[in-house]
């Protein structure tokens, strides 16, 4: 990966993260769990960037997601290193 | 009025004045029992049981002898040599018979109310004694004497799961593993809420059933088959499905719920009715090989189901388990769960997972604990009795769902050439026929500005029917 230039007033940081999966994204992914390079800066951003490269069924709205063990807003920022999890609602029973 | 209290016991006031006699009787801790010096006693009771059978003993006192009044308090907790550990008062019209009946409440509650004490002795040694004479029989006894030997419950835990309410809704897969072990632990009241038969297609992992069950209603089966595990619990069969107009007064009978339905309309209905009811509900959610278990339990600081999903997920988006595969043993090991988390609710013991979530995968036994707090703004934590999952969506949205989409207008609504392909069935003519079609359909209801398809599709809702309304309507197009 090269570097990004800067941009005016924003720093494009790219940030090495692990992703987890659960259920339907899981399968949807194809796998459980990745280390990955992101210029996303919110889990929102992330979430929309893995959606459009793995083609998740889910909207934002639907999926949580959690960072080190703690359910956390979509809409915060997360740092170099996150361990970001993205929990799909689950009905079976 | 019998009342269990954690404080010093005051004598109740009794003003009656066709009361010719009043006669009280105080219980108190002397020094010594059985030869041993005693230096103090420790009363424990599980409240609710104790104070039904002592209300039941003094009505039986008012009628046999009829009294004006009888009140009766109970002490739990440290008590000292000399301390009150139970009050009686009764007044009644003559000396005689309030002498009598006071005598026969003592004598009663020695009996029947299942009280504990704990004797400590001089010489430092202490020892646990059911104050009442052999409350529970030999064989009762003898069915739980491997969980009452453990510590943490003993004979007073013992009292307490046997006084514990618990529904269950869905005799599914998650049901038909924790209700055995409910019944098998002593859970004294046991209620199944479960409208559907039992199918073929069930039996890879309802193991409550067998082959012949096929086509029998979940809930009487099921409960049949606990009745004969344990002999010594109630049973209670609701055999319908659970929806808004049931809901409330299924769930009030009971002190704890467990979630064991597959899909997210019920839910979260049980969830919104759960707090509003302050009821603990312990709900598990599955999908293939991997399942989430959760408390939610207004008590604590972890919020409810809508503390994660503000908005109840719409059906489909997901999966069922008849459409994405479920491996058999994932119900059993998540409906176990669900049981050991009422029973250590029930006793307080342990970590109960109300202020976290579980997941846990068993293809590799990958579990994580996630750490839940109650949102500030969640409508149902705060008692916002609108909190309704959302009905109101896109026309997009709809396609994406691939809904079933009726156009409930009047004929003469109608456009000459239909806008898009749906079915036409004026309000009027949505017979029970159609409604029941749809049963496991989720569908997407049109009218021209979106009023009549919003209030219908509520409707549809609350008989267990999937239905969303085209926000706007047709005007929005």
């Amino acid at each position: 990966m090269g570097t990004y230039p800067a941009t005016s007033a924003v720093q494009m940081e790219r940030m090495i993260i692990t992703v987890s999966y659960f259920a339907i994204l899981r399968e949807q992914r194809g796998l459980s769990r990745e280390t990955l390079e992101t210029s996303a800066c919110t889990y929102g951003e992330l979430y929309l960037e893995l959606k459009s490269a793995h083609g998740f069924t889910l909207t934002e709205n639907l999926v949580k997601v959690a960072n080190r063990g703690e359910f956390v807003e979509m809409s915060s920022c997360f740092g170099e290193g996150a361990e970001v999890v993205f929990i799909p609602p689950v009905a079976g029973g | 009025m019998f009342r269990m209290v954690c404080e010093p016991i005051e004598p109740m006031p009794m003003n009656h004045k066709g009361a010719g006699g009043f006669v009280t009787f105080e219980g108190k801790v002397r020094d010594r029992n059985d030869g041993q010096a005693v230096q103090r006693l420790e009363y424990e009771a599980f409240a609710p049981m104790a104070e039904a059978e002592g209300e039941k003993i003094l009505c039986e006192a008012k009628s046999i002898f009829g009294l004006l009044e009888a009140k009766a308090s109970h002490r739990v907790g440290l008590l000292e040599i000399g301390e009150t550990a139970v009050w009686i008062g009764v007044a009644s019209p003559h000396r005689e018979s309030a002498f009598k009946a006071c005598a026969y409440v003592i004598d009663e509650i020695k009996k029947r109310v299942p009280i504990w004490k704990k004797e400590h002795y001089v010489n430092g040694a202490s020892e646990w004694i059911g104050c009442h004479d052999a409350t529970v029989p030999a064989l009762e006894q003898e069915f739980y004497r491997r969980q009452t030997v453990l510590s943490s419950i003993g004979e007073v835990g013992q009292a307490r799961l046997a006084g514990a309410r618990v529904l269950v809704v869905g005799a599914g897969g998650l049901g038909s593993a924790a209700l055995p072990y409910l019944a098998a632990s002593g859970v004294g009241h046991i209620g199944i809420c479960d409208g559907d038969p039992v199918e073929i297609s069930n039996l890879h992992r309802q193991v409550i059933y067998d082959f012949g069950d096929q086509g029998l209603n979940k809930a009487e089966r099921a409960a049949q088959g606990l009745r004969q595990l344990n002999p010594f619990i109630e049973v209670k069969e609701h055999p319908f499905r659970i929806n808004i107009e049931n809901a409330r007064e299924t769930v009030r009978e009971y002190d704890i719920v467990i979630d064991g339905t597959d899909n997210f309309a019920t839910k979260f209905l049980l969830n919104d009715l759960c707090v509003e009811l302050k009821k603990p509900l312990v709900q598990a959610s599955l999908h293939q090989y991997e399942g989430q278990l959760l408390v939610v339990d207004s008590r604590s600081d972890g919020g409810c189901l809508r503390c994660i999903w503000p908005e109840a997920p719409y059906d489909g988006c997901v999966g069922t388990c008849a459409e994405a595969g479920v491996l058999g043993v994932l119900p059993g090991v998540f409906g176990v769960l669900q049981a050991n988390e009422v029973i250590k609710l029930v006793l307080g013991i342990g970590d109960v997972l109300s202020e976290e979530l579980l997941t846990l995968d068993l293809r590799n036994y990958e579990a994580m604990r996630i750490k839940r707090t109650k949102r500030s703004e969640c409508l149902t934590c705060r008692g916002d009795t609108n909190a309704a999952p959302r009905i109101d969506i896109p026309m997009g949205e709809a396609n994406e769902l691939q809904l079933v989409i009726i156009d409930i207008r009047e004929p003469e609504e109608w456009e000459a050439d239909a806008l898009f392909p749906c079915h036409r069935v004026p309000l009027g003519t949505l017979a029970e026929l159609t409604k029941k079609a749809l049963a496991n359909q989720p569908c997407l209801l049109v009218c021209q500005s979106g009023m009549r398809s919003a209030q219908t599709a509520r409707e549809f809702r609350a008989q267990g029917i999937t239905a969303f309304s085209l926000v706007g309507g047709i005007n929005s197009l």
